[in-house]
């Protein structure tokens, strides 16, 4: 199999994204997540810069510090614009070029171990491997005690050098990259590794861009620069970035420029830049929006020229590029435990050993020296002397340390080793899965985390996001509420011979790329013109869908020369549909720049002056632009939450249209619709220039400039007039509803977490199969501590009825509505525990209008109070506090961006896709893994007691029978394959009986495969397997002239046997491969046993096939194994009739198939006795 | 029709744009693969068909075991002076005449070859100071005499290293038996091939001749014929190969007439070997060997019980089986169907 498919590693960090922000500290991420709170259902109007705007008073203060703080000249970088020498000259900045390769030739080895060494298994075996060398204590040969790690640390490096050596060579494919340099008043050509900080760089359209630069000029005459950030995070669409004023005009070449750029020192927010700017005396200051980072790519933009100001490593593309987060399964947990007790074991084993060791040592003290088997004394030098004989006292204590070293193998090392190599095979599975892969996105799953596999099995708690993650995140404009006239009318499909609204440009034809279902009536009355009031307010509604967004218009050529397509490329999807809605609607967005748009109304061109705009924030939840109509009035635009927006609204006039409105919204949210209103209202001349003269200042502040902008903002949105509101669709995502259903079957809850309204949230619950009609539901709107108090009592005691009146998977269970306001009070007070009664009593939970780090904190409510696995999903950003929290995080790539799966364990495309992970994947790998680890503990004490029960006979002196080279290689050769190969491909029970009865899924949730139960049946199993093995050729050769090379291999060949019997007969299905491996490795035992054997300078010479020619070898090796597998064989078979589990019948189901389906549809037709 | 081929492309090219991951059985965990499930039948069999290998077996071993005629005579507290141990270590040690006659009756016809073992008990010959002191390098070959760093502390006597070296060797057994009959004839021992041939061709060097043996300050056993190549010193090669378990034979010779019951046999020995100072035993046995080996019931029994108790088992699962029938794959067992929404 391929490493590269299995394997996470960043090999090459500019093709891909770079996390960005689960690395950095959390407060970044929840601050640039929070952006994204509200738009899941108001619309966003936010580009790359603002997303940084601040939520909640925690997050503001933090903003506030960020943009109040004086720059210091300590923790500042100073670059001089053009000026490279004089830059670098005081302070090293980094160069361009980059080095993710960790190491070079000559650090190799001392860096690679050093790294190998971090991991304890590994400082356990070199801790046993330089005990053996003592030679008081060398059990083992030299070369036999080193192999085994060395074996391991070699395989690692050399993996460890092959990554290392693709990521040199991408380094150097990166660093040798051209750009253009302005040197000498002339831009040349120059390698990326060279490019220094504070050179001024060209790039043309489609170029990369090669450090973080400020933009000086484009060439847009506003100074627009579109950039798509894909490389570093993934999201496609158009960004737009703006050169200051100052510096647009000033073309490089020409007059020399020379500016002092004072910025932050290299960190690792991408959506975060804050720098001034002094040119020709003028202080200017710089944000996110003015900063282009390394990485992105330069788009619809002839050419730019901007200032290097990071470079290299100091880039924030490379501080973020570091890999997925590391979590820990719970199933290594507890195995971590029971490894505990192994060692606990191990310990009293060697205790065991050197008390009798003592004890012999008291009973001989005299004999010592005569004993021809120990000879203490030696005569050989002119005075006699010990020999190798350090006292009473330090003999024990060096048969202690022996038998430590002789017994290494009771801690399963080969374990941690063996689990690393299956979550890569079971990775590699997951990856391959042709069910999992997604055809829209053409993403396959991705596995993010290598340890958590087999949490995937165990899973009791999803919570999962709404948009984008239940639904499909593409937003369709559905009905419009205007002047209190709902056009929710028959939206009729376009007319053959319409196709939707179209323009003449130049004698081409230009249409939107995208078809909107159009009301014909308020199609009518659209093209009708403004003359009557209502068709006025229509104008101005869809004046409003078209200008007051951040939508850029991107004309594609299409196949036919005379026709082109006008693409919208946005931030937010629901802004796209509003457009695509508006363009339809006969006002077609043709062209932004920063100073201005241009719409097509009804097919005469207009241009609207864009005198400012207030970008969405999550405080406001809305957005505003100053647009200069070509009548020569200014109006302003105001579009944001109902919530919001009604609070701004004059309501003196037009009340009944308020009202009007008000119940439109009421009943479009009811069927899962997003809503939006519109205000408008006219500035007067006054106001105007009072606004535009604050909001200058605002702007140009260099501190505080969020707050200050805020505040003008809201001094300018009030007394709007209502034009209207919009409805957008948000579609559930394909197999959606089925698949929670097989969640639900699983007994896996399903808690839906989503910032949208109740009744949009409630509405998508129906629709999805969360929520059913005979399911009664608490709701809880609370405002304060109190009342939350009180409605959760009163909900626990209505709630009880749920749990008393009978199961709780019935349909008529309770569902829990709760919203974000009532979890202020509740979460992180005493009120949690009452709420987590409440929830667990309810079948479903659903949470509204909750801020990301709610999420969180419902991750934690569960986490905190049960041992049950939780796993969120989600897509935006708003989910990754959520997804970091639960046990598993899993993220949708899909439409918003991709912080999700960069701070995902896994990432996948599509919702349903949950199914088959869960219940397909997750009982696989948990079921395998499980037995891997109890198999593990069996195979290494069975030869460890082996080993221990020959000690007893050999006056306590820890001799091996079993040669050294067999007790080394017997973990890391003879058994070790096997395992691996079944852990990575066995599997209990067909896919397609998964997902038939995802009641099976409860055997992960139960623990069925890994408990305290089966660790102690598996500890006694052992304990009679390895006495059989022991001491039936014990007996049998007891007084007879068998020597210890000859009975060892016959322990040898008995022990290895008898563990690949003991895997054959769990093994539950048996491809070629597991054949090959099993038998293979008896086969590869027997050969290395005959090689040991055929070495004439070993004691053992020969005595394999001195032992092969006796009868009794055959008997002894055929009697140990059926002696020692019976016990388990029939207690194994007792339990299988008596008390099957779940997945025992329906593997008999899946074997004898047609009974289980004829019964199936017996149980389907009869419903079940509840 | 000109946009069809340009549209093929684009397929194409779609295709091989796609990550869809590649279908084979392989990937999708689909090899065809056999997936045995023991029905109530196939337990049953399985023990049965235990039961009907072992027993045979059990019983073919038992019967071997019985043909074997095996005469064990201890002979080391008789042939020392009845007394303290220190008294019989301390004759043990002296120069006297250590010979000893012993009287053997053989019970039952014994067939040749008859094996003569020596058994030695509470003697650990696995011990691990013991084990490891030997060098099996110089035992090989004459350029390898002085390697013997792993033979102390009887690696070297008199500044010259011992050949052979170590304390296997320098414990070598010495005690000797001639056998007689009645009627004072010599029963003749064969102890030629008493060690494995291998041992002799490859581990044994034919140039190795002793040298400097048993020349330090303690004598642990036997000397060496310093004229004979160690290939050749078939008693040294059998004891080299040392003993798996404390209470161990090792051959002797080999006795090539057939014996008679109510033979009586004259044992002279030479009781040299000191076993006395860790009250170890010492036995002379005399055994005839069947297909098994010696004289050993335990694999019978261990046979017969296994088989044994795999007839009582396929007996309790008939009749579990038939008490308690279980339709195998019956849904009305799984746990949602047997006890809803109790979990």
């Amino acid at each position: 199999m391929s490493l590269d498919d299995a394997q996470i590693v960043n090999v090459n960090p500019q093709q891909q994204s770079p996390d960005t922000l689960q690395n950095s500290s959390s407060h970044d991420g929840i601050q640039s997540k929070s952006w994204r709170a509200s738009s899941v259902q108001e619309v966003g109007f936010v580009d790359f810069g603002s997303k940084s705007v601040p939520q909640g008073a925690e997050s503001e203060g933090f903003s506030m510090s960020m943009s109040h703080r004086e720059i210091n000249n300590e923790d500042s970088r100073l670059v001089y614009v053009n000026d490279a020498l004089k830059t670098n000259e005081r302070f090293e900045f980094a160069g361009n070029s980059i080095r993710t390769a960790k190491y070079s030739v000559l650090s190799f080895l001392p860096r690679n171990l050093f790294e190998q060494f971090h991991r304890v298994a590994y400082i356990y075996f070199l801790i046993i491997a330089i005990l053996n060398q003592l030679p008081q204590l060398a059990v083992f040969g030299r070369g036999a005690s080193i192999l085994p790690l060395s074996i391991v640390l070699l395989v690692t490096a050399v993996k460890d050098a092959y990554e290392d050596w693709r990521r040199h060579r991408s380094d150097r494919i990166e660093n040798n990259r051209m750009s253009f340099v302005l040197v000498n008043d002339r831009f040349q050509q120059k390698k990326w590794k060279d490019i220094q900080v504070g050179e001024i760089i060209r790039f043309s359209a489609n170029d990369t861009i090669p450090c973080d630069i400020v933009l000086l000029s484009t060439s847009d005459p506003t100074g627009v620069a579109y950039i798509q950030t894909i490389n570093l995070d993934g999201e496609s669409n158009l960004k737009t970035r703006y050169a200051k004023l100052e510096t647009l005009s000033r073309v490089p070449e020409k007059d020399r420029m020379n500016g002092l750029i004072k910025c932050e020192k290299p960190n690792r927010n991408i959506y975060g830049f804050h720098a001034t700017m002094e040119i020709d005396g003028k202080h200017l200051s710089l944000g996110p929006s003015n900063i282009v980072l390394r990485g992105c790519v330069l788009k619809n933009t002839n050419s730019a020229v901007g200032v290097a100001v990071y470079a290299g490593n100091e880039t924030k593309a490379m501080l973020n590029s570091s890999g997925a987060p590391s979590k820990r399964s719970r199933l290594e947990t507890r195995m971590n435990r029971e490894i505990i007790l192994l060692s606990v074991f191990l310990i009293a084993l060697c205790t065991v050993v050197s008390v009798c060791a003592g004890v012999w040592l008291g009973r001989h003290r005299d004999d010592l020296d005569m004993l021809p088997f120990y000879r203490k004394m030696d005569y050989s030098e002119p005075v006699a002397e010990n020999y190798n004989y350090s006292g009473f006292g330090m003999e024990i204590l060096f048969t202690f340390l022996m038998s430590v070293i002789v017994f290494q193998i009771m801690i399963p090392i080969s374990l941690y080793i063996s689990m690393e190599l299956v979550r890569v095979g079971q990775a590699y599975f997951m990856i391959r899965d042709d069910k999992m892969y997604d055809e829209t996105s053409n993403s396959r799953f991705q596995c993010r985390a290598l340890n958590i596999n087999e949490d995937l099995g165990q899973i009791k708690y999803v919570f999962s996001d709404k948009t984008g993650t239940l639904t499909e995140n593409k937003m369709e404009f559905k009905y419009a509420s205007i002047l209190g006239v709902d056009y929710s009318g028959e939206g009729t499909d376009f007319d053959g011979e319409q196709r939707g609204y179209c323009i003449q440009v130049n004698g081409q034809v230009w249409r939107p790329k995208m078809m909107v279902k159009v009301d014909k009536v308020l199609l009518r009355l659209s093209q009708t013109g403004n003359n009557m009031k209502a068709n006025e307010q229509i104008y101005d509604f869809f004046l409003a869908l078209a200008a007051c967004n951040t939508i850029v218009p991107i004309v594609v050529d299409t196949s036919d020369p005379s026709e082109k397509l006008v693409d919208y490329q946005g931030e937010s999807p629901d802004e796209q549909a509003l457009v695509y809605a508006a363009a339809a609607y006969g006002f077609m967005l043709m062209e932004r720049t920063s100073g201005h748009i241009v719409i097509d109304i009804q097919g005469e061109r207009q241009r609207f002056n864009v005198l400012g705009m207030h970008e969405f924030d999550s405080d406001r939840k809305r957005m505003s632009v100053i647009l200069g109509c070509p009548d020569g009035t200014v109006k302003v635009i105001v579009k944001g939450a109902d919530s919001s927006m009604f609070k701004i609204i004059d309501k003196s006039r037009n009340l009944d249209v308020v009202r009007a409105t008000e119940s439109h919204l009421h009943s479009y949210s009811s069927i899962g619709l997003r809503t939006l209103v519109v205000g408008m209202r006219e500035l007067g001349v006054p106001e105007f220039e009072q606004w535009q003269s604050s909001y200058e200042t605002a702007s140009t502040a260099v501190m505080g400039r969020v707050a200050l902008l805020r505040k003008v903002a809201i001094n300018l949105e009030n007394n709007l007039n209502i034009v209207g509101a919009s409805a957008i669709e948000d579609r559930l995502q394909m197999g959606v509803p089925e698949a929670i259903e097989s969640l639900r079957k699983a007994d896996i809850k399903v808690w839906v977490l989503t910032g949208d309204k109740q009744e949009t949230a409630i509405s998508i619950g129906y629709s999805s199969k969360l929520l059913t009609s005979n399911m009664s539901q608490v709701v809880i709107n609370s405002n304060s501590k109190e009342s939350c108090r009180k409605s959760l009592e009163d909900a626990l005691i209505t709630s009880r009825k749920f749990v008393v009146s009978g199961d709780p998977h019935a349909g008529g269970s309770g569902a829990l509505i709760i919203d974000g306001t009532s979890l202020v009070y509740i979460l992180d007070s005493e009120l949690e525990e009452q709420l987590f009664q409440l929830a667990n009593n309810c079948a479903v939970v659903l949470c509204c209008r909750v801020a990301p780090l709610q999420k969180a904190g419902i991750v934690a409510l569960i986490k905190n109070r049960t041992d049950d696995m939780t796993l969120a999903i989600g897509d935006g950003a708003n989910d990754v506090s959520m997804i970091q929290m639960a046990d598993v995080g899993i993220g949708i790539s899909g439409q918003e961006g991709r912080q999700a799966v960069m701070a995902s364990d896994f990432a996948m495309g599509q919702f349903r896709f949950l199914v088959p992970l869960l219940l397909v994947h997750g009982h696989w790998n948990y079921q395998r893994m499980g037995y891997m680890i109890l198999y593990n503990f069996y195979r290494n004490a069975v030869f460890v007691l082996v080993l221990f029960w020959y000690v007893l006979f050999t006056g306590f002196t820890l001799t091996t029978a079993v040669t050294e080279w067999s007790s080394v290689l017997y973990s890391v050769l003879y058994t070790s394959v096997p395992t691996i190969v079944v852990a990575i491909l066995d599997k209990d029970l067909s896919r397609r009986s998964l997902l038939t009865y995802p009641q099976l899924y409860g055997a992960g949730q139960r623990q069925e495969s890994y408990n305290a139960k089966l660790f102690w049946l598996t500890i006694a199993d052992t304990l009679w397997q390895s006495i059989v093995v022991f001491f039936v050729p014990l007996f049998v050769y007891w007084k007879s002239d068998i020597d210890g090379s000859s009975l060892g291999d016959l322990w040898t060949l008995a022990v290895v046997f008898l563990v690949n019997v003991h895997l054959a007969m769990d093994v539950i299905r048996w491809s070629w491969i597991s054949h090959a491996s099993i038998w293979g490795s008896i086969i590869a035992t027997c050969i290395c046993v005959i090689i040991i054997d055929i070495i004439p300078m070993l004691p053992g010479y020969w005595a394999i096939f001195d032992l092969a020619s006796k009868g009794s070898f055959w008997i002894c090796l055929l009697g140990i194994q059926i002696a020692a597998i019976v016990p388990r064989f029939g207690i194994k078979m007792f339990i299988q009739h008596c008390k099957p589990s779940d997945i025992q019948i329906a593997r008999e189901a899946e074997k004898f198939g047609n009974s289980m389906e004829s019964r199936g549809a017996e149980i389907e037709m009869n419903p079940p006795r509840r | 029709m000109s946009s069809t081929p340009s549209a093929a492309a684009a397929a194409d090219s779609l295709r091989r744009n796609s990550k869809r991951p590649k279908y084979s059985r392989f990937t999708q965990q689909e090899l065809p693969a056999c997936k045995p499930i023991l029905t109530p039948r196939w337990v049953i069999s399985a023990f049965l068909l235990v039961t009907i290998v072992f027993v045979p077996i059990g019983l073919a071993s038992l019967f071997a075991s019985r043909d074997v005629v095996e005469i064990v005579d201890r002979y080391d507290a008789d042939c020392a002076p009845s007394g303290s141990t220190r008294d019989k270590v301390r004759y043990i040690q002296s120069i006297a005449d250590k010979t000893c006659n012993r009287t053997l009756t053989v019970p039952k016809h014994m067939k040749q070859p008859i094996y003569v073992y020596y058994q030695l008990d509470n003697f650990y010959q696995n011990h691990r100071r013991y084990v490891k002191s030997r060098s099996d390098q110089q035992l090989r070959s004459q350029s390898h005499e002085n390697d013997t760093g792993s033979c102390k502390p009887e690696d070297n006597a008199n500044e010259m290293s011992i050949v052979p070296c170590g304390l296997v060797a320098w414990s070598m057994f010495n005690d000797t038996y001639s056998f007689f009959t009645n009627n004072s004839q010599q029963l003749p021992v064969n102890k030629s091939g008493i060690s494995w041939k291998s041992d002799r061709d490859h581990k044994f060097g034919k140039d190795v001749f002793p040298k400097n043996f048993q020349n330090g300050t303690l004598i642990g056993g036997a000397h060496l014929n310093k004229s004979i190549p160690l290939s050749l010193q078939e008693d040294l090669i059998v004891w080299m190969r040392t003993a798996a378990l404390p209470t161990f034979r090792k051959l002797y010779g080999r006795i090539e007439v057939d014996l008679q019951a109510g033979d009586v046999i004259n044992v002279i020995m030479q009781n040299n070997y000191n076993t006395y100072s860790f009250n170890g035993k010492k036995k002379l046995v005399l055994s005839t060997t069947s297909w098994l080996g010696g004289k050993n019931n335990f694999i019978g029994i261990a046979y017969l019980a296994v088989g044994g108790l795999c007839f009582l088992l396929a007996m309790t699962f008939t009749i579990i089986y038939m008490v308690k029938p279980r339709r195998l794959g019956d849904p009305s067992y799984l746990s949602w169907n047997r006890n809803p929404g109790g979990h």
